[in-house]
């Protein structure tokens, strides 16, 4: 089954690891937190716009951590690592996505609204 | 190489002495598949969370801004990526066999593990001594599952270290505790990672 | 913070007592009896013919891929049985329950089954056969065959292989005990909200539902792992990803599903579990809850499961119709791409399952387009299997009989599937009875792709024949029991008849009612034959050839029947995409090694076995909030857990004058063969 006398510790996985990864990623994703801590103290920006700004900064930082801190990249000791993560990351996206937009347009047309708010859409919009 | 082949042909029909697959490689990539799964965990309870993050699931009772403040969140980040970091320093005293370094690592990134756990049960056992635990209504309950599962899974990962803190001094890095080691390594960067997640989502645009 | 149940509790039985088994209940009492009975056949022998030490060192202890696999469909076909059971008194009942003056008995006002009891039926009936017989004869199927395919001697994980089994025995455990003490759910297979919140369903029959779901599901999203990994990591040389038998591709996207849906349905069970137990509000219908938040998060698994349980049978039949047409499989490529646009699709169309839910029309377009879209790849796929056929030499064995049937089931299935894809055709059938037998097509023909499976893969792993003569009859008096009860099933959802009825008001629908009963007496004819033929089988036990079909193409067929307990003595170069029709083709296929070498196989353990004992504690623990069970089983777990990861154990080595004496034996070998006591490799002192 394995090639039991090679010695562990030479494996790829195992010397990938590198300090300097490891601190800069530390940093890079602090930084980025800090960033979007201070874009919500300040709470200078429209909702959307916000939200969109954070989000991208929570972007940047997955991307970080997936480089810096999982070393992910197309080498042959990462390649399927990569991939499943690449293939993972849209039912993520779907699950949570379609799930909010779904209960979004479900709210608008069966919760009772207070009323001055917004005409429900009928059956036939 | 060949075995009973016809005289025109060199075919190969047999591998003799086939050295199989690398059994370090395997155990990752099947680490690393459940840690998909476990994400897709997560994907079924941030989509509750956003379900219920209304008025309608706050049900008069907290809304998220009065349960999730980015500031604490922060020092938890704080704790988290140090741990992470911590950890995966330990990952390279590895590489040189270095088995007191990667021990001290472990160490560090149990106690820094505590300080966020610490952080969280201060904020939950609070809410709960306030009477706003997960039984006081449908946003609550989400808040509560969501932060304490990822909680959770920091528990076992100490767990896991402690584990490993008795087996590298008994075994040494074979070929088991090397894979446990760096599967430990992903599983630990992946609560970095939820982590991140679940603070931009539940502390900063959930609690806008 | 535990919420108020009903009824009493005491700390060391929870909320066992003795009213929690049905004495009063003619038909527990009679399937208790029958299932004593069944228990004895199997007891009394193992104990006369001393065989529990042979049962415990070769089979409940085994890592052995095959003997995992045999072990799931042996499960997989007990729980069909009771499934089977359980379809025939929902018959039973709709049969005699029509009108208002139809009779009652049993404490029914019509029929045989009162309200509380039919529910239970009806649920048990579902759960079953989707995760407790389909699945793990599947999951068993796949366990078997697909590191032959690639070459390989066992699975990547032997050791989280045995647990995902004893992990999904437990759950099956569980919904069996449920007949015999307590209630099983009410609520359905899909447990609907809020049925199944405490308020509405007290007792215990929904906890048993979940845990014997969720204990299960943890063996299944473990077998995905393990699948993946196998066929990314253990393929042998030669075997580049377009030579990869069709079979193990719909296994490799069928496991991608189950990774990735699976857990979705543990955290929509977990909250359900949250607030039974802790009295969350996630989908109260007070404070906060969501009722629809559950129907959302159960069918975002639901719509893949069911893909995950289509795609094996789709591979299934991408094997055996090449076989018999003697010819390669039309459209390799475009087979596999259209199995993993199916699979991407199949995660984005769940909402069809609640159409009527009101979502609005842009997000029920949506759906509805992605639904319909799924039919083009199936469409590809039924496409490629007809041009196989074109033109092939046929041989009409019972694995091709079955493969057609399936095709026609899968015919019929998919477009009324188109039609329910529909919004407006969905709101006038949705609930009725359309729906079930548009899904029964479907899962017939899952059926009908396992008959046909066990048919051609039995000789290659049991070493003989499995009876043509009683296997034709089963196949002919199930087929004619499917479409008498389903076509019936079709005309009636199209009158109006809604689903889960336990009594039917409108005389008018007798005739039909009586068709179906009827059918479903034709398919306890088959249940007959399928029993008379493993007898038949059994009995005579003819021996085969490595390739029993002599047309087969794929390299499993390649070992000796029944396969060696290693599978290969000496790791195949493969030179092709159906790598035993290239040897044939070049008078190659009689090829032995030149000589054996040490082979490394991994050592039986116990320790999958009582994990899955300590999880049945588990479940049982919670599903009777008798805390200290629960809490010692879990603990339990976790320490064999990490005691197991201190094992030195690395397995034996079998020499080659051993695999010499056991190739030229081949007795020895196989399935029932009992082994030596062999040398365990320990680890030497690290340092």
């Amino acid at each position: 089954m394995s090639a039991p006398h090679s010695d562990p510790l030479a494996h790829p996985e195992v010397q990938q690891g590198n300090a300097l990864r490891y601190i800069s990623g530390f940093i890079t994703t602090l930084l980025l937190m800090f960033a979007a801590l201070m874009l919500t103290i300040r709470q200078h920006l429209p909702y959307v716009s916000y939200a969109e700004a954070v989000t991208g900064l929570a972007v940047l930082s997955l991307v970080t951590q997936a480089t810096l801190f999982f070393g992910l990249d197309i080498s042959r000791a990462h390649i399927w690592k990569s991939l499943s993560l690449l293939l993972t990351i849209p039912l993520f996206i779907i699950s949570v996505g379609l799930t909010v937009w779904m209960f979004q347009s479900l709210a608008t047309r069966t919760m009772l609204m207070p009323a001055g708010m917004l005409q429900q859409p009928t059956l036939l919009q | 190489m060949a075995t009973q082949t016809p005289p025109s042909e060199g075919v190969v029909l047999f591998h003799p002495h086939f050295a199989g697959h690398d059994q370090i490689s395997a155990r990752t990539l099947g680490f690393w598949l459940y840690m998909l799964s476990d994400a897709l965990i997560f994907a079924a309870l941030f989509a509750a969370y956003g379900v219920l993050n209304n008025p309608m699931g706050a049900a008069g009772g907290p809304i998220a801004t009065q349960v999730a403040d980015p500031v604490e969140g922060f020092w938890q980040t704080c704790a988290v990526l140090g741990s992470v970091a911590t950890y995966s320093l330990g990952t390279v005293a590895l590489k040189s066999g270095n088995k007191g370094g990667v021990m001290f690592s472990i160490v560090l990134a149990i106690l820094l593990a505590f300080i966020f756990l610490g952080f969280e049960a201060h904020d939950l056992l609070d809410l709960l001594a306030k009477g706003d635990g997960p039984t006081r209504s449908g946003f609550l309950s989400a808040f509560f599952v969501l932060v304490a599962t990822h909680g959770l899974h920091m528990l076992f990962g100490i767990i896991w270290m402690l584990v490993m803190l008795v087996q590298i001094p008994l075994f040494g890095f074979n070929a088991n505790v090397v894979a446990r080691l760096l599967n430990l390594r992903m599983f630990w960067q992946f609560q970095a990672t939820i982590w991140v997640i679940l603070y931009v989502y539940v502390y900063m645009i959930g609690a806008f | 913070m535990q919420v108020a149940i009903e009824g009493p509790w005491s700390p060391l039985f929870g909320r066992l007592t003795l009213d929690a088994i049905p004495y009063d209940n003619p038909i527990i009492i009679g399937t208790f009896a029958f299932a004593a009975l069944a228990g004895l056949a199997v007891a009394v022998p193992v104990l006369y013919y001393n065989k529990l030490g042979y049962l415990w060192r070769e089979w409940l202890t085994s890592v052995d891929h095959k003997k995992i696999g045999v072990m799931y469909i042996i499960l997989g076909l007990v729980m069909l049985f009771r499934g089977f059971a359980d379809g025939m008194l929902i018959r039973t009942q709709q049969a005699i329950a029509v009108g208002p003056t139809s009779p009652g008995v049993l404490g029914a006002q019509h029929g045989f089954l009162p309200p509380f009891h039919y529910d239970q039926v009806y649920s048990a009936h579902g759960t079953i056969m989707i995760l407790f017989a389909a699945t793990p004869i599947l999951t068993g199927l796949t366990n078997v065959v697909v590191p032959l395919q690639i070459g390989a001697r066992d699975m990547a994980f032997p050791y989280m292989n045995a647990l995902s089994l004893w992990l999904t025995t437990a759950g099956a455990i569980l919904v069996m005990l449920s007949l015999f003490i307590g209630d099983f759910s009410a609520a359905g297979w899909v447990g609907l909200i809020p049925l199944t919140e405490l308020p509405y369903s007290p007792g215990v029959g929904v906890d048993y539902w979940m845990w014997a779901i969720q204990i299960s599901s943890i063996g299944t999203t473990l077998n995905a792992i393990n699948m993946i990994v196998t066929i990314i990591s253990m393929r042998a040389p030669g075997m580049g990803w377009f030579r990869l038998p069709v079979f193990t591709w719909t296994t490799l996207s069928t496991n991608i599903i189950g990774l990735t849906a699976f857990p979705v349905l543990g955290a929509a069970l977990a909250l359900l579990g949250a607030d039974r137990y802790f009295g969350a509000h996630f989908f109260t219908a007070g404070n906060g809850g969501n009722l629809m938040l559950y129907t959302n998060l159960f069918w975002i698994w639901g719509h893949p499961e069911v893909y995950f349980l289509v795609l094996p049978a789709f591979g299934i039949f991408s094997e055996i119709i090449p076989t018999f047409s003697e010819k390669p499989l039309f459209g390799y490529t475009t087979m596999v791409a259209a199995t993993f646009a199916i699979a991407g699709i199949s995660w984005t169309v769940w909402l069809h399952h609640f159409f009527t839910m009101a979502a609005g029309p842009d997000i029920n377009g949506f759906f509805s387009l992605a639904t319909m879209l799924v039919g083009i790849p199936t469409g590809v796929k039924v496409f490629n299997w007809a041009f196989t056929l074109y033109r092939g030499r046929l041989t009409f064995s019972v694995p091709m009989l079955w493969s057609l049937a399936g095709l026609f089931l899968l015919l019929l299935g998919g477009i009324t599937g188109m039609m329910l894809a529909i919004p407006s055709v969905n709101y006038t059938v949705h609930d009725s009875v359309f729906v079930i037998a548009h899904f029964h097509c479907m899962v017939l023909l899952i059926g009908a792709a396992i008959f046909a499976a066990v048919a051609y893969w039995w000789p290659k792993v049991f070493g003989f024949v499995l009876d043509e003569r009683n296997g034709l009859r089963f196949f002919w008096s199930f087929i004619l029991a499917t479409a008498v009860v389903f076509l019936a099933m079709f005309a009636l959802g199209f009158e109006g008849e809604t689903r889960r009825l336990d009594y039917i008001y409108d005389p008018a629908w007798r005739p039909m009612l009586l068709t179906e009963e009827t059918g479903m007496g034709i398919y306890c004819l088959s249940i007959f034959f399928f029993v008379r033929m493993i007898y038949v089988s059994l009995r005579d036990r003819i021996p085969v050839p490595a390739d029993p079909w002599a047309t087969s193409r794929t390299l499993e067929f390649l070992t000796a029947s029944p396969v060696p307990f290693y599978n290969f003595a000496v790791t195949p170069q493969v030179n092709a995409r159906d790598e035993l029709a290239w040897r044939r083709a070049h008078g190659l296929e009689r090829a032995q090694p030149q000589a054996f070498e040490v082979i490394h196989m991994p050592s039986n353990t116990g320790i999958p076995f009582i994990i899955g004992m300590l999880s049945l504690g588990f479940g049982f623990g919670m599903i009777w909030r008798i805390w200290w069970l629960a809490g010692f089983s879990l603990l339990g777990i976790i320490l064999a857990v990490i005691i197991r990861s201190f094992d030195k154990n690395l397995g034996y080595e079998l020499q080659p004058e051993e695999v010499a004496a056991m190739e030229h034996n081949l007795a020895t070998a196989g399935m029932f063969a009992e082994q030596p006591a062999r040398i365990q490799l320990t680890e030497a002192e690290a340092h």
